[in-house]
This record gives C-alpha cells, sequence and structure tokens, in this order.
C-alpha cells in the first residue's frame, strides 16, 4: 500500500516589491509518497526552491504571501507554529542544498555539527550523540568516521562535504528528503556517487525524498515520480516512464528534444525559441505559450488546468490528446540517432 | 569529417606539442618562496585539424580553461610548443603575435562577467575592429555580426544588463566573429544558461560554424553537448591527455577507464533504470598528483588485473603511461586498455571508499 507522506494542494508564493508582484509560486499541488522519489525539474526561476522553503517553513512569511495547504501526516504546516515547525524541520523532515559549504559552520567540526543536531531533538548523552554522527558518515560512504569526524569541513572536499550534509540530514531517521540540487555544484564522478547514495539510503530506510534538479537526465535516473514546471506552476506530472516516454506538455517535448545524449547521437536539437518569462509579467494564458510551436485560439487567453489525462499522468495544455500524441512522434522521429 | 585536403598533406590549423603549464604556488607575503607548483597541463600533445571541431572533456580543475588560454596564448607556457597555421607561435610577440590574436578568439563561459557593463552591445561588438584598426563602416559591419548571431541589429545601442543570458551569450559571439578568426576557443559557452537557451546557441555555433569555415575547440563538463557537436573528442584527467579519438569511438568503445566511468556517470534521462560505474573518492589536487597513472588510486581496470580491491598492478601506480595508438585515430594513455568483457561496474562496486583513500596516501606521500 502506498503511503502519502507530505501532500502540496494549490500552494501560492507571491512576493510584493516596488516593481511588482513576482508569482514565484502560483499554483502548485504533488504528492510525495514513501519509499519514492519525486524528481522536481525546471529551468532557473521556475519556484522549485521557494516552493520546498515553504513546505519547510523557511520563508519569511512577512515579506511572502503565502496560500494554500501543505499536508504533512494530515497536519497543514502552513498553519503550524514556530516550535511545531522547528519540531519537524530536522526530526522529520531532512533538507540539503545545492551549497554544501554555506550550510555548515566552518568553525566547528563536522563530528560536533551532526551531534548537536542530535542533542538538539533527541534525549541523550553527548557521548551517545557523537558515536551517532560517526555511524551517520559511516552510512553514506566517509572512509575512517572516526577520524573524518574530527575535521573542519574545509578538510573535507566538495564530495565529502556533500556526503557531510547528506549525513546531517539524516541523523534523526526523517520520514521525508529533500534534496535541493544535490550534486549541481559537483564533479560529474562525484555526482553519480551521491545520487547512489541518496537512492540507497531512500530504499534502505524506506523513506521519501525530493529532488530537485534543473536537468531532465538527472531526474530521470533516479526518480519514479516527475514534476516539471515553468514560471512558478507545474505543466506536467507523471511517472518517471510517463513523462519521459509519453511526454505530453510541449514544454516537456521541447526540453527532451534539445538536451543532447550521451548514449546516442541525434542529427538535430530542436531548441526552444526564446527565454523564460518575467515571473512580475507572467505571460497571459498558458504561460509558456510565446515559446510554444503549437500554441492555438485559447493559449493567450485562457490558463490550462492541471488534468490528469489518464492514469495519473498529468498535464497542462489545451492542445488534444490527438495533436500531442502527433506532436510528439513528429519530435522523437527528429531525435532517432544517427546511423 | 571535415578535414582539409586542399593542400595535399593536409596540415592542422593547431599543434601543440609537449605542452606544460605550472602555477608556482607561494607561501609568505614579502619573501614570496615557492612551495610547490600547480600542475595544471602536463606533457599534451594534440592537433585541431582545419575545419574541424575538437570537444575537450574533463572534471573541474583537470586543465581544460588552461589548455583554451595556452592555445589563445593568453598564459605563457611553462614548456612546450604551439603552431598555428604552420608556424611556431610559442614565443611570438608585438606585430606577429598581433597578427595570430587576430585568427584566434575565445568565447568564455559567463555571459555577465566577459562583457563590459559601461559599453553599448555596438560598442563590445565593435571593439576588436577598432583595435585592429579595421577599415569600413563600424556600424554596419556590426550590425551585421548581431544580424548573423541572431540579435536584432536595432539594439545596437542597448547595454548588456538589458539582455537576456542566451543574448549576451550571442554578443560574446558576436565578438568574437568580428575579425574572421580561423579559431574559436569555446570554454563552457552554454554551461551558465538556462537548460532551455543551451540549444539556441549550441545551435548557432554549429551553424556558423558552416558559414564561416571555422575550427572549433570546444570545451565542456556537458558530455552529451560535447558529443552533438564534436568530430574528435578529448579527455583529460588531472592536467593530462588520458584519451583522444573520434567521437563515435570515443563514446561508444572508449579504452580508457576513466572515460568509460566518466560517460557513464552522467545521468542519460532513458527514463529507465540503468547501473553505472560509480567511482570511489574524488579527483586528487593538481599540486599534488598520485605517482604514476594518475588516475591509479580510483581505477576499477587496475583492480581486475590485479584481481584484488586493495592492490593496483605496480606499472599502474609508479610509471606514467604514455598516449598510445590503441587504434587508427584512436589513443589512450593506460597500461591496460578496455578489452571487451571488463567487467568495470563489478570491479567499481567492490571497492570500498577506503581502498581508494589509502592508495591515494600511498600515491601521493
Ligand atoms: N524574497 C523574494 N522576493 C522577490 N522575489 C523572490 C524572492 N525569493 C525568490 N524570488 C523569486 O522567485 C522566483 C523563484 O525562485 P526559486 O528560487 O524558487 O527558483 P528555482 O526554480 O529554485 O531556480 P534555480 O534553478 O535558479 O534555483 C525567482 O524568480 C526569484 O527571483
Ligand atoms: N592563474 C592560476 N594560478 C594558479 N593556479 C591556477 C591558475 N589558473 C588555473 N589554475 C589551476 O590549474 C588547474 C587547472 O585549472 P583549469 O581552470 O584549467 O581547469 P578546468 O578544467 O578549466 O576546470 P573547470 O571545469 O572548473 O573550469 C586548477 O587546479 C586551477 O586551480
Ligand atoms: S594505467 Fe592502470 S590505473 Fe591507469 S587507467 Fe589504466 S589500468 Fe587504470
Ligand atoms: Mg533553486
Ligand atoms: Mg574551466
Amino acid at each position: 500500500m502506498s503511503e502519502v507522506l507530505l501532500e502540496v494542494r494549490d500552494l501560492v508564493v507571491h512576493f510584493p516589491t516596488p516593481d511588482g508582484v513576482v508569482k514565484a509560486v502560483d499554483g502548485v499541488s504533488f504528492t510525495i509518497e514513501r519509499g519514492r522519489t519525486l524528481g522536481v525539474v525546471g529551468e532557473s526561476g521556475s519556484g522549485k526552491s521557494i516552493t520546498f522553503l515553504t513546505v519547510m517553513g523557511l520563508i519569511n512569511r512577512k515579506s511572502a504571501r503565502v496560500s494554500g495547504e501543505v499536508l504533512f501526516e494530515g497536519r497543514n504546516l502552513l498553519e503550524a507554529t514556530t516550535e511545531e515547525l522547528r519540531h519537524i524541520r530536522g526530526d522529520r523532515i531532512g533538507m540539503i542544498f545545492q551549497d554544501p559549504m554555506t550550510s555548515m559552520h566552518p568553525m566547528y567540526r563536522v563530528g560536533d555539527q551532526i551531534s548537536e543536531a542530535i542533542l538538539a531533538h533527541r534525549n541523550v548523552g553527548k557521548r551517545e550523540a557523537g558515536a551517532r554522527a560517526v555511524e551517520a558518515l559511516r552510512q553514506v560512504g566517509i572512509p575512517a568516521p572516526e577520524q573524518r569526524a574530527r575535521q573542519y569541513p574545509h578538510e573535507y572536499s566538495g564530495g565529502m562535504r556533500q556526503r557531510a550534509m547528506i549525513a546531517m540530514a539524516l541523523v534523526l531517521d526523517p520520514d521525508l528528503l529533500i534534496a535541493d540540487e544535490p550534486t549541481t555544484a559537483l564533479d560529474v564522478t562525484v555526482q553519480a556517487q551521491i545520487l547512489e547514495v541518496i537512492d540507497e539510503l531512500k530504499q534502505r530506510l524506506n523513506i521519501g525524498v525530493a529532488l530537485i534538479s534543473h536537468s531532465l537526465a538527472t531526474v530521470a535516473d533516479v526518480s519514479q515520480d516527475v514534476m516539471v514546471m515553468y514560471a512558478g506552476r507545474p505543466v506536467e506530472r507523471g511517472t518517471r516512464g510517463e513523462v519521459f516516454d509519453a511526454p505530453l506538455h510541449p514544454y516537456t517535448l521541447g526540453l527532451l528534444s534539445s538536451v543532447p545524449r550521451v548514449d546516442v547521437r541525434v542529427e538535430r536539437l530542436v531548441p526552444i525559441e526564446g527565454s523564460p518569462p518575467s515571473l512580475i509579467n507572467v505571460p497571459p494564458g498558458c504561460a509558456f505559450h510565446p515559446r510554444c510551436p503549437y500554441r492555438f485560439d485559447p493559449c493567450d487567453r485562457d490558463v490550462p488546468d492541471l488534468r490528469d489525462r489518464g492514469g495519473g499522468h498529468d498535464d497542462a495544455c489545451h492542445l488534444s490528446a490527438e495533436a500531442k500524441a502527433a506532436n510528439r512522434r513528429e519530435r522523437l522521429d527528429m531525435q532517432e540517432p544517427v546511423t | 569529417m571535415s578535414t582539409d585536403t586542399r593542400g595535399g598533406a593536409a596540415e592542422p590549423l593547431v599543434a601543440v606539442q609537449d605542452l606544460v603549464k605550472r602555477f608556482p604556488i607561494t607561501r609568505g607575503i614579502i619573501l614570496q618562496r615557492q612551495i610547490g607548483a600547480v600542475h595544471a597541463v602536463e606533457d599534451l600533445t594534440l592537433h585541431i585539424a582545419r575545419g574541424e571541431t575538437l570537444g575537450l572533456v574533463g572534471e573541474s580543475g583537470c586543465g581544460k580553461s588552461t589548455t583554451a588560454r595556452l592555445m589563445a596564448r593568453l598564459v605563457e607556457p611553462t614548456a612546450g610548443s604551439i603552431r598555428f597555421d604552420g608556424e611556431d607561435i610559442t614565443h611570438l610577440s608585438g606585430r606577429a603575435m598581433q597578427h595570430v590574436r587576430r585568427k584566434v578568439q575565445i568565447v568564455f563561459q559567463d555571459p555577465y562577467a566577459s562583457l563590459n557593463p559601461r559599453q553599448s552591445v555596438g560598442q563590445i561588438i565593435g571593439a576588436p575592429l577598432r583595435i585592429h584598426g579595421i577599415e569600413g563602416d563600424r556600424r554596419r559591419q556590426v550590425q551585421d555580426l548581431m544580424e548573423q548571431t541572431g540579435l536584432n541589429p536595432e539594439h545596437y545601442n542597448r547595454y548588456p544588463h538589458e539582455f537576456s543570458g542566451g543574448q549576451r551569450q550571442r554578443i560574446g559571439i558576436a565578438r568574437a566573429l568580428a575579425l574572421r578568426p580561423s579559431l574559436i576557443v569555446c570554454d563552457e559557452p552554454v554551461s551558465a544558461l538556462d537548460v532551455s537557451i543551451q540549444a539556441q546557441i549550441v545551435s548557432l555555433l554549429t551553424d556558423l560554424q558552416k558559414e564561416h569555415d571555422l575550427t572549433y575547440l570546444f570545451i565542456s563538463h556537458d558530455l552529451g553537448v560535447v558529443r552533438h557537436v564534436s568530430d574528435r573528442v578529448a579527455v583529460m584527467y588531472l592536467g593530462r591527455l588520458v584519451e583522444l579519438a573520434d567521437r563515435d569511438a570515443l563514446y561508444e568503445r572508449p579504452r580508457h577507464p576513466y572515460t568509460a566511468a566518466l560517460i557513464s556517470a552522467v545521468p542519460q534521462g532513458t527514463g529507465a533504470n540503468r547501473r553505472r560505474i560509480v567511482l570511489q573518492g574524488d579527483v586528487p589536487s593538481p599540486a599534488n598528483p598520485p605517482s604514476g597513472c594518475p588516475f591509479h588510486p580510483r581505477c576499477p581496470k587496475a583492480r581486475i588485473i590485479s584481481g584484488d580491491p586493495a592492490v593496483v598492478p605496480e606499472n599502474c601506480a609508479t610509471e606514467m603511461p604514455s598516449l598510445t595508438a590503441v587504434a587508427p585515430g584512436h589513443t589512450a594513455a593506460c597500461w591496460y586498455p578496455l578489452v571487451p568483457g571488463d567487467d568495470l561496474i563489478a570491479a567499481a562496486e567492490g571497492m570500498a571508499p577506503e581502498v581508494v583513500e589509502q592508495a591515494e596516501e600511498a600515491a601521493t606521500a
């Protein structure tokens, strides 16, 4: 039986600024289940980080207008007190960020920083906390964890710091791990290690994971479910197989046919024209319409709803199912490998 | 492949031989003592044929940008030679160098940092024409370049901050084209751009190459992009060239264990579960590279040969393998180039992180 850990319903996060209202997140809904990874993709500024910072209660509510529901085990976190949130963060939901240097304190030993988190949330002694910290470092594949625990963050390489961050996020046995671009700052061969560690821990600990990335391919390799975001909204949502093998939304299709692959060489890339919109002046109707090669009558007028197109594969686009299938065939034909 | 055949045995446009670049590491503020050196590029020998695109890949700090800067003579080599268009330019200076500078241009990664914010687009693109004293109607020349690179010529008087990232990269490309160069070194030209913009710039670069007979050195850590644009691909690790081959041979039949691991590590986005070669350990520091083959502490093939995850063959640990032909047009620097049936996935899985760390300590002691 699937167990829903997190359900986000119609989340809206708007920032009023002197230039106008920044609609950073504008109606985002999704669920994360235990034992599964939700991959969240979208280009820079599409609202990925703000969505999950809001889930974690890390958005300054004075500077933002927030609405919707963030249900964690039935409790709406948007209504939780600071105290409750502090308990849930770290204890129930762990988070890792792109740049491990900014989230670790440079002046304290890595082991002490992890122990600190344990002491803040668990009724254990210093010695026990220290032992658990070492064990957590071992779990994420850090060699000689007893010695490494006594070192400072700058004595770690980039990949090891990211492992230590994962150890810190997981040391309290949370049920949900949110990883925001955890590999973007790392070398390719080290990226592979980190994705492997996250995937392995997800299976072993049976937790839910949200993996945020601007790279479709990264997400495809380790996620079971995928959500594609554009200009603060999800435009497509489904299982990995649905989104990659049978993409519905023109933006997803555009990404799939414009990103070159390592495993095959295609004759021609089909770029997506134009650039991402400003979130202050989001285009009316479908936000993607100015760049969409298939736009037609209603697109610049009516906002398309995110709707189930069968079997839980959703997208937000006015085109008919037949038109989407035809576009997909045409695009993917162009993507046949060159022989 | 587009190798020039016009003049009999075609001479490559660029040929570098045994190129070395070391950056001194100093200590002390007033009396600076040199305490070591970063081995940014070591014994690099390669050529680029006229009209071809040579892809250059490798992880952060492996020496790609230094190679680019050496070829454009923006840094002085510590040793070795660079020939351009048949001429030894290693120590060229003054007027003779000016001539070479016109022929070699660089497009940089960061379109924000590489454009002067106080100059209009017209001034930026026109600057090389002005500096080199090119005659003619400058405004028309610049607007022509803008047109070719997909910029609106009416935006001649606008400033960089008024353009998006992709458009700024187009400005950088227009500037590089101004002097009608024969070689353009593209150093991570799309890495800083939004995913949906990258393909626009890649397509622009490939179109321009056809129109202007350009030769490219195309540097990227994105192996997908490099496969798309390159005729041949060179792989660097810790300042050294470890493999060089025709594009498809390199991606489909890599012979160096590092190349195989690098390609395998790239997320493929095929939507299917996939096993990959997961190397343990990080790329070591170029200030203190391992003895022998620089890859040996992390190398799964070396463990296949020794049959023991904790042991590497003697030559891997002590002697640098030289770049050797493993097939026509395909070279690799490895004592035990991959052969069909080598199971690197299993070999890498058998290596514990401790083993790699110990091997690194032994190799850099
Ligand atoms: N405090 C704020 N005030 C105004 N705008 C903000 C604020 N915080 C974020 N934004 C804007 O909200 C938008 C969404 O930002 P977010 O960080 O979620 O993007 P992202 O999808 O994570 O992008 P990236 O891939 O670059 O990390 C951006 O346009 C950003 O500039
Ligand atoms: N001016 C310099 N002084 C000292 N060290 C330098 C200098 N330029 C480069 N290096 C060092 O030389 C090595 C190679 O650097 P280089 O910039 O060529 O790598 P790269 O392959 O381009 O990496 P990246 O993918 O991160 O751009 C690195 O260790 C770098 O720190
Ligand atoms: S020389 Fe040895 S250590 Fe280096 S890549 Fe080849 S097998 Fe591996
Ligand atoms: Mg973000
Ligand atoms: Mg570089």
